[in-house]
């Protein structure tokens, strides 16, 4: 054995038993030094989990909300007489949508409308979805009736307004009621039950005539209206596809007067104050969409059946007096004379008939064009050669007088009433009844899906009404006061050119 | 009359329009945007493709089916790449912007697999079993035959298609609310190789790292891996399409391109990529 190697191995075994300790001490010290910062640190990672969650717990809550909505800002320019100013700047709709979906498969919609002077609840409705076939839909409000173009976002109008079947038939496009929807998730049929109140948007006139319905959102009768609509949607291969529909109008308004008149303004019945005036008819509609150098649309819808408007009945009445003296005879005769006049507007009923059809081409990611053609015919039982001439007349002229002599001869007094009832039942067809077409011309560029600038060019063209002898027209106040008249014995001239610029969210 | 001309000065206008639009050359700039398991192997189509036409631009991005779904409607994107068809919904909004119905293409196969991490001793899942995995009625991997250890969940967000596809086919209901959230299959597979009991799912490509999980339709059938031959013969029980959609049917270099991919030479790419050719 080296006895060198002897001292250096105590002298190493030496520095092992007093730095290992040390080494370990002060390894120990570290870890101790060391363990209230990992705890510290993980209280820190803690709070931040607890946080986060939190966090993350109200984003889900968030995101349950949608806001939508879009801005129409347009200018138009009127080649109608009777427009002054002839052209303006306005704003034709500015909506905000929020949708809040507390639970799955129930949403609730609201939708104002904001106009310069006011604001509407445009759609303000609850829809239930049921979760177990994934097919049926239940929604409770104020909401767009069951029609395609109704249905058709006004954000996405491709000749930026309804056709005027649609906008006659269904007025501002929203109504109150309930609707049950069955949309199968992998089967391309949709069917649609509804029932409203039935008078959204419709005129209803007071006793005198007055639109009681300008401002409630209220039912006015018992009788409440049913619609339907069923499509179903065909693919051809790659070319493109079909879809094809049908929607049926069920309802009816309140009678106001006794007479119930045809839409020939000859036939017409008697009816119960507070009957039922049926309002009825059908649609059928077609989308055909073809992949042909980008997408084009060839759509339409036609609508036929009988409309009703109820009648009104006022009552004026005057009184006058009137004294003679027949001294010769010394006989004062009073005559108090009474005339009560009722004016009478018969409820109708007319048939009528419309439909559009419209041209869409896309070309690229940005430009669309539009030709749409629509017609409306509100009496499809009078020619133009009628109109002014049709006209239901059953007035009635009735004098009673009651007269009392009172004293002898040479002072007699003589009291006379007579009491005129004048009933004016009488409806003459006019304006009412006139038929349109049109033609509307449209481009839109789309900057991105948010803003987009379109112009279009609105041709409308009024059936030629009149006869010889007798011309069917309306008065009108011309700018500066000056009145003057349409002749619908010629085609006035009424175009519209609208550029407008949208801003979507 | 000065009505009639005026129309008959617009209508012509509108027509020269058309046609002039019409025949437009198509761009050579495409952009491609979608679905998050396809990113991979659209980038390495795009790669592959412009080394042999230099004067096309491919510009590829992911961000999940429901993004570039969105992006096709909004027109932010030529092409769009998918993990799952698109819904009624989005065609319908795909018709009132555009009038079309969109184009479909398939372009490959996927098989979608269950990752388990590699000491997980479970080997193989019903499609029942996954369901209550997914559901959250199934918490434990004792009861599906593994360890006493609580199962943790990972899976992707719901902009995903394979989110979508997976829900579909397999969950059947809601996801547990403890499934994670992890943007992209990469993640998942991230999450799942570093947790000894988690469970994910994604595309085939993706599963290195992990264990493939072998599924059957139900307990009395036997267990797959997704394989070429099990997804051609539909013995692997979730597999799907891979698809591309368009606004409209392609023309010029977008056709091309599209030829391509659905060609030898873009088809090859998909198996290379771990997915598996549409024919």
């Amino acid at each position: 054995m080296n006895m060198k190697k002897i001292p250096l191995s105590i002298l190493f075994l030496g520095m092992l038993v007093f730095l290992a300790p040390t080494q370990f001490v002060k390894a120990q010290s570290s870890v101790d030094t060391l363990a209230p910062q990992v705890t510290t640190l993980r209280d820190k990672i803690s709070g931040v989990e607890d946080r986060l969650a939190t966090a993350e717990a109200d984003l889900a809550k968030l995101t349950k909300i949608k806001f939508s909505g879009y801005v129409q800002a347009q200018w138009q320019h009127f080649e109608a007489a009777n427009v002054f100013p002839s052209n303006y700047l306005t704003i034709r709709r500015a909506r905000f949508k929020l949708q809040y979906e507390p639970a799955k498969g129930v949403v609730f919609v609201l939708q104002p409308d904001f106009q310069p002077s006011n604001f509407v609840i445009k759609e303000a409705y609850t829809r239930i979805n049921e979760p177990w076939l994934k097919s049926f839909s239940l929604w409770v409000g104020k909401f767009n009736r069951p029609n395609y173009e109704v249905e058709y976002s006004s954000s996405d109008l491709e000749a930026l307004e309804r056709s005027r079947v649609i906008t006659t038939l269904y007025p501002g496009e929203y109504a109150i009621g309930a609707k049950l929807e069955y949309t199968p998730p992998s089967f391309p049929l949709k069917i649609q039950l509804a029932i409203f109140n039935g008078n959204d948007g419709q005129v209803i006139p007071d006793a005198t005539g007055a639109n009681q319905n300008a401002a409630d959102n209220k039912d006015f009768d018992n009788y409440k209206d049913l619609m339907g609509r069923l499509t179903y949607a065909f693919k051809l291969g790659r070319w493109g596809g079909l879809t094809i529909g049908a929607h049926g109008y069920y309802g009816a308004v309140r009678a106001t007067t006794d007479t119930l008149l045809k839409s020939d303004y000859i036939k017409n019945k008697v009816v119960k104050v507070g009957s039922a005036l049926n309002r009825n008819w059908v649609g059928v509609e077609a989308q055909f969409f073809v992949d042909v150098l980008g997408g084009l649309v060839l759509k339409g819808e036609y609508i036929t059946g009988v409309n009703a408007f109820p009648g009104f009945n006022s009552t004026t009445s005057s009184t006058s007096f009137t004294s003679a003296v027949n001294t010769t005879k010394d006989t004062v005769t009073q005559t108090y004379s009474t005339l009560k006049t009722t004016s009478i507007a018969p409820n109708i009923q007319r048939n009528f008939s419309g439909f559009y059809v419209y041209l869409v081409k896309n070309i690229g990611k940005r430009n669309q064009f539009t030709i749409r053609y629509d017609q409306f015919d509100p009496n499809t039982k009078l020619a133009g050669g009628d109109l002014g001439v049709a006209a239901y007349k059953a007035s009635s002229t009735k004098t009673t007088t009651t007269k009392n002599t009172f004293g002898a001869a040479g002072n007699v007094l003589v009291n006379k009433e007579v009491n005129t009832t004048v009933v004016n039942n009488s409806l003459t067809s006019g304006t009412a009844d006139l038929a349109y077409s049109q033609i509307t011309l449209a481009w839109s560029y789309y900057f991105d899906d948010n803003i987009k600038i379109s112009l279009a060019y609105d041709i409308p063209m009024n059936e030629k009404a009149g006869t010889a002898g007798k011309v069917l027209s309306g008065s009108y106040s011309a700018p500066g006061g000056i009145s003057s008249k349409y002749d619908y014995s010629n085609l006035i001239h009424q175009n519209v050119l609208t550029l407008r610029f949208q801003a979507k969210f | 009359m000065k009505s009639s001309k005026t129309i008959k000065m617009i209508a012509g206008i509108i027509l020269l329009s058309i046609i002039t639009f019409a025949f437009m050359p198509a761009p050579k700039k495409i952009t491609i945007k979608g679905s998050d398991t396809m990113v991979i192997l659209a980038q390495k189509w795009a790669e592959v493709y412009m080394k042999s036409h230099p004067e096309v631009s491919l510009q590829v991005t992911g961000g999940g089916s429901g993004t570039g779904i969105s992006a096709l409607i909004n027109g932010a994107t030529d092409i769009c790449n998918a993990s799952r068809p698109m819904k009624q919904s989005e065609i319908d909004k795909l018709k009132e912007r555009y009038g079309s119905l969109g184009v479909e293409i398939r372009c490959a196969k996927d098989g979608i697999t269950v990752y388990l991490n590699e000491s997980n001793p479970v080997k193989e899942l019903s499609i029942k079993q996954l369901s209550g995995i997914y559901t959250g009625t199934i918490k434990n991997w004792k009861e599906v035959g593994g360890p006493d250890e609580t199962i943790k969940l990972y899976g992707r967000e719901n902009s995903s298609g394979t989110y979508v596809f997976f829900q579909e086919n397999v969950v059947k209901g809601d996801y547990a609310a403890s499934c994670q959230t992890l943007p992209g299959t990469a993640a998942v597979v991230n999450a799942v190789k570093n947790d000894k009991y988690g469970i994910g799912y994604g595309g085939a490509a993706y599963s290195k790292g992990v264990k493939q999980c072998l599924v059957k339709k139900d307990d009395k059938s036997p267990a797959y891996a997704p394989s070429a031959e099990t997804i051609k013969n539909g013995s692997y029980p979730i597999s799907r399409y891979l698809y591309m959609y368009l606004r409209n049917r392609p023309t010029g270099e977008m056709k091309n391109y599209i030829d391509w991919i659905l060609g030898p030479e873009g088809q090859k790419l998909v198996v290379d990529q771990g997915y598996f050719p549409v024919k």
